[in-house]
């Protein structure tokens, strides 16, 4: 048998120890962030997650649970940031889901040839705006748009559905919704075009033959066709949502209390990280950022969750063969 | 055919012998109307793709177009049923007359014509669903019946029509994809007539299968020439030899030669044809 | 063949006869057109902020830039005492992306190189990294940040430095490269890696000489792209390089200026000069993004053809 050249193998053990460096990754982000939440986690324990209170009570003095430190009269409960971080990518997915099915199909089934190149370039650059950029847009066009214009009308003619009656502000939950629709809207309109121009000629064929019009193709072969992999990309913009920090800070409003409407303010669990971890110092207990970590778990395995599901139905969608995986 | 169901009478004439062929005919509906093509002339993108084609199909008999790769036989069938309106850089002159009508008039309807001139592909191509559904497919689209007992009907008659019934009648609902290729291609044949064409087209429909299935496939077009305009593009000269009734064969977009069959075969006018017959050109 | 009941006289009706397919069909054309002009509705209301942004941030930005903006720093210029540049920013996010390249690069790459060239797709080591670097991949960012913050800047004692933020970044740059270096190789065909072989070339050399430079277009977008996402962001640096009005002297210890917090935070200020300063640093960022986009997708695609 011959030797392997030495070369060769200084080679593969060196490579193999770089690809070590995701695994040292992880770690780090694993034991740090344990090692940081814990005191949030052991004090408050349940009621983190049942809670609307989010009080770091900085004024008091520093009490005792279990040798951790923390301020009496503070609380700490995530669910208005949970329920912020839910409802904006709720809306999100609402909206863009939609639109990005009628982008995609646009592509694949209506657009003539020279024009789909560059729309598809255009919609891909869109996933590369940096979120402050599109969150500055939002501060300049759209809030006032909402404020001045689309807020009034839906005032005006849905107000008698309690969600649109109240008080318009242009930032909140409308605005969240709306930009982080805009977001998503690049990754699941790229994926299922792939998905669904992967779809076999023959069996488009094959249904026009038979005489359908061009969306009973889309609709009756196109998309059962393509349907695994447009779940996936559908789960996959959802972590990009849930995930989704800087736009959502600029234009959330920052609220500390449930919305009422869907005019007021918000927080998701992510720009609260962003916009309040420097307060946060000032708490003589620590215990301010531990609760802010412990924040950043639980987002951490929503978002981790959310994506490891996508990539499964992405990759299935992909393999897929038309061996009737799908059932009609 | 499917439309019998929908007015029934109460004679029972499934002896067939006391049927006139006069009867038969209008029983099998306004079926097989006949296709003229006329000084056709097809380009893609500027190539001159068919020049100067005249041919008469003739109904309730089996039009053969053969020829070698690259002679326009699959572009002509595809201009029968309008199956070339949206490729690019498609440019036609001359008529193509379905009973009397040109195909390519301004109200004709390139979705409807397809009911009347169905398309069976080389590659069987059933949708992953299940068999009945496959069948259904069209008349569904099209919403031709009004109750769901005379679809069945219809599927069952389709299946019996493309010799797939005795087959799969315990399993109508199993996917279609777990058929054979041969059974897969019949049941595209069954899903072409559940629409009620009056033309067939065939695109090389045997050259995919097996021999046993492919003979299937010739006996089914025998059988369905006696209700149906059929056209058929094959290369299998014996294919040809045994089913056609007339004969057409196309070289670099031309006319050669037609004839008919068996004759042509033995017998071929121009060189070129006997070229082919004797496998010399590719 | 089994005949059906055949009915005789009474005339038949051909689908494409009936007048209720007909009605049905103008229903269905109807139906077609509406879903056609939906869709391209769709198209134009998700490009209208495109190129409204990509209008706004160009005419607004050019107006503002200026030799000025570009050479000074930013201090004074948020109270609007004084105009002030963006040299800082964009001296830091470039000192940033080139420190956080420089650890991810070759981690990646040869990462990328290990996975595809010495393991079979069905490897379990190899599995466990792809899935791990799939995890990464969707950490989000903010997470990201507060792991750098506690790791590099609290625990570890960098403070906040340009270290901090660039080790922060590699992490997140780093499943980007691994996954398209993979890929990038993969796709290379074996009758080249055999050629080599039966050349007398060992792994290690034909890899070097050989497949990388075919590979190399496709790794140099994943490459251009992880770096586009990185200059991009934002949540990671926040608390890692905090900002600076000055530029940058010291890798540890020393807060870094960065053109994204421009854009976040002086696009709030209630000065109409931060505001300038927020359109510059926008009209930077986007002109780096259309480039770096427009470099990776449209010309390197010409040479990645093998």
């Amino acid at each position: 048998m011959p030797k392997t050249p030495l070369t060769d193998q200084v080679y593969k053990y060196l490579t193999a120890l770089l690809c070590c460096s995701a695994i040292l990754f992880i770690f780090i982000i694993a034991l740090v962030l344990i090692k940081y939440s814990y005191p949030s986690f052991a004090v408050w324990g349940l009621n983190f997650f049942t809670t609307t209170v989010w009080n770091p009570a900085l004024n008091g003095n520093i009490i005792y649970k279990y040798g951790i430190a923390y301020m009496s009269g503070s609380s700490y409960g995530m669910l208005v940031f949970f329920f912020g971080t839910l409802a904006s990518s709720g809306i999100a997915i609402l909206l863009g889901v939609p639109t990005s099915l009628a982008i995609a199909i646009f592509l694949t089934q209506v657009a003539p040839r020279r024009i789909v190149a560059p729309i598809s370039f255009l919609v891909e650059l869109l996933a590369g705006i940096p979120s402050v950029v599109l969150g500055f847009w939002g501060l300049l066009v759209l809030g006032p748009f909402l404020l001045h214009s689309l807020e009034p009308a839906m005032s005006t003619y849905l107000g008698w559905i309690p969600l649109f009656s109240g008080h318009v502000y242009s930032y909140g939950f409308i605005a969240s919704g709306l930009i982080l629709a805009l977001m998503i809207v690049p990754i699941v309109a790229s994926i299922s075009r792939d998905v669904m121009a992967q779809t076999p000629t023959e069996l488009k064929e094959g249904a026009k033959a038979l005489g359908s019009t061009n969306w009973e193709i889309t609709r009756k072969v196109v998309l059962p066709y393509a349907r695994t992999g447009i779940f996936g990309a559908v789960i996959l913009g959802l972590g990009r949502a849930l995930g989704e920090t800087m736009a959502v800070a600029m234009v959330s409003g920052f609220a500390h209390y449930l919305p009422t409407s869907l005019y007021s303010a918000i927080n998701t669990m992510a720009a609260e990280m962003a916009l309040s971890l420097d307060g946060s110092f000032t708490d003589p207990s620590g215990m301010y950022v531990s609760a802010l970590v412990e924040l950043a778990v639980v987002l951490l395995v929503i978002t981790m969750i959310v994506n490891v599901v996508a990539r499964a139905f992405v990759k299935q969608g992909f393999v897929r063969s038309a061996e009737g995986v799908i059932r009609v | 055919m499917c439309s019998e169901v929908l007015m029934m009478t109460k004679l029972d004439l499934t002896d067939g012998g006391s049927m006139t062929s006069e009867m038969q005919n209008s029983a099998a509906g306004n079926a097989a109307a006949g296709i003229s093509i006329r000084d056709l002339n097809v380009y893609y993108k500027g190539l001159h793709v068919l020049k100067g084609i005249n041919i008469e199909i003739e109904p309730k008999k089996i039009t053969v177009m053969m020829g070698p790769s690259g002679c326009g036989k699959s572009t002509l069938v595809r201009v029968l049923n309008r199956m070339n309106d949206e490729v690019e850089g498609f440019r036609h002159t001359g008529q193509v007359m379905l009973d009397g009508k040109d195909v390519y008039d301004k109200d004709v309807d390139p979705v409807l014509l397809k009911t009347r001139v169905g398309m069976v592909f080389q590659k069987p191509n059933p949708f992953p669903i299940s068999i009945y559904e496959n069948v259904a497919f069209g008349p569904r689209i099209h919403k031709i019946f009004r109750s769901k007992q005379q679809l069945d009907e219809c599927v069952k008659d389709s299946l019996q029509k493309a010799a797939l019934w005795e087959e799969v009648k315990d399993r109508l609902k199993e996917n279609a994809m777990k058929l054979s290729g041969g059974q897969q291609q019949r049941l595209c044949i069954a899903r072409t007539l559940a629409v009620k064409p009056e033309v067939i087209l065939l695109d090389e429909p045997a050259s995919a299968l097996d021999p046993g299935s492919a003979s299937k496939i010739e006996e089914l077009m025998v059988e369905l020439k006696r209700s149906f305009t059929v056209v058929l593009v094959t290369h299998n000269m014996q294919q040809a030899a045994r089913v056609a009734t007339k004969v057409i064969f196309l070289y670099k977009g031309d006319i050669v030669e037609t004839g008919e069959a068996p004759g042509i075969f033995e017998n071929p006018t121009k060189e070129l044809t006997e070229k082919y017959i004797r496998g010399q050109l590719v | 063949m089994t005949e059906s009941n055949l009915a005789t006289v009474t005339e038949v009706v051909m689908p494409w006869q009936d007048s209720r397919v007909k009605s049905n069909y103008r229903r269905r054309q109807i139906l077609d057109k509406v879903m056609k002009v939906l869709a391209l509705i769709a198209v134009v209301v998700v490009l209208f902020p495109l190129l409204d942004m990509l209008y706004l941030f160009a005419y607004k930005g050019l107006s503002v830039l200026s030799i000025s903006i570009l050479t000074e720093t930013t201090s004074g210029g948020g109270t609007g005492s004084s105009t002030g540049g963006i040299e800082n920013a964009i001296v830091g996010s470039c000192l940033l992306i080139g420190l956080s390249s420089l650890i991810a690069v070759p981690l990646g790459v040869f990462s990328g190189v290990y996975l595809a060239e010495f393991t079979s797709l069905h490897n379990k080591f190899a599995e466990a990294i792809r899935f791990i670097s799939d995890v990464l991949a969707g950490v989000p960012s903010i997470v990201l940040g507060y792991v750098g913050f506690l790791a590099f800047v609290l625990y570890l004692h960098w403070g906040y430095s340009a270290m901090a933020s660039a080790v922060t970044l590699s992490i997140l740059m780093l499943p980007y490269i691994i996954r398209t270096t993979e890929l990038s190789i993969r796709r290379v065909p074996d009758s080249i890696r055999e050629g080599a072989i039966a050349l007398g070339s060992t792994k290690s050399s034909m890899i070097n000489r050989l497949t990388l430079r075919f590979a190399l277009p496709g790794i140099i977008t994943g490459v251009m792209l992880a770096v586009s996402i990185s200059f991009s962001e934002t949540a990671p640096l926040l608390y890692t390089a905090d900002f600076n009005n000055y530029l940058p002297t010291a890798l540890f210890h020393q807060p870094v200026g960065f053109l994204t917090y421009i854009v976040y935070v002086y696009s709030n200020l209630p000065y109409q000069s931060a505001h300038n300063l927020a359109y510059a640093a926008s009209f930077v960022l986007l002109s780096f993004v259309f480039v770096v986009n427009l470099f990776a997708r449209v010309v390197l695609k010409r040479f990645s053809k093998i």
